[in-house]
């Protein structure tokens, strides 16, 4: 279950996983207002990559991603939606 | 569980954020979603069903009470402005990294 230490990398390998097969993979965000720390995982069910991070910096990036995630699940196919990551 | 409109989703959705304020955890799920109402039958032929492509699932809970909601492409961008605010507003709590940010600015200026 690897944990990344940096966003970039999480980023880039959560939006791959997503895309090898959108209808398996899910996103799940865990708040803890009481510590002060957010959670990232995507999995896939075989795979699982977590990002952890108790930085406010972070949670405007982490939102940005969900969204991204969102319209690309919500798009249809026929559209070749690429994430604007790089 | 659950499942509501949208607005209503995002009024829960920040209630269980204050709710959970002084202790516990806010769990939010997101999952692309085809339709489907019943479970795939592991015999005999699937019945007439259109997956459809455009639809997501979104779900939450505090460990306690759940809650859901479906968002389609008709409804995203709206839903997803709303979401973005309630998102950045409730998740405040986390620490500020002022001297590595001076750090930045100062390299980012030169």
């Amino acid at each position: 279950m690897p944990q990344y230490q940096t966003w970039e990398e999480f980023s880039r390998a959560a939006e791959k996983l997503y895309l090898a097969d959108p209808m398996k993979a899910r996103v799940v965000l865990k708040y803890r207002h009481a510590n002060g720390n957010l959670c990232i995982k995507v999995t896939d069910d075989l795979v699982c990559l977590v990002y952890r991070t108790d930085q406010a910096q972070d949670v405007k990036k982490i939102e940005k991603f969900h969204s991204q995630l969102m319209r690309l699940m919500v798009a249809k196919e026929s559209r070749n939606v690429t994430m604007e990551t790089d | 569980m659950v499942l509501l409109e949208s607005e209503q989703f995002l009024t829960e959705l920040t209630r269980l954020f204050q709710k959970c304020r002084t202790s516990g955890s806010v769990f939010i799920t997101l999952k692309k979603y085809d339709g489907r109402t019943r479970s795939i039958p592991k015999k005999g032929s699937v019945e007439g069903f259109e997956p459809s492509d455009n639809k997501c699932l979104l779900r939450a809970t505090d460990g306690k009470k759940k809650i859901s909601t479906v968002v389609s492409s008709k409804e995203v961008n709206k839903f997803q402005m709303a979401y973005s605010n309630l998102l950045r507003a409730n998740m405040d709590g986390l620490k500020k990294r002022d001297k590595k940010n001076k750090n930045k600015k100062a390299k980012t200026a030169q």
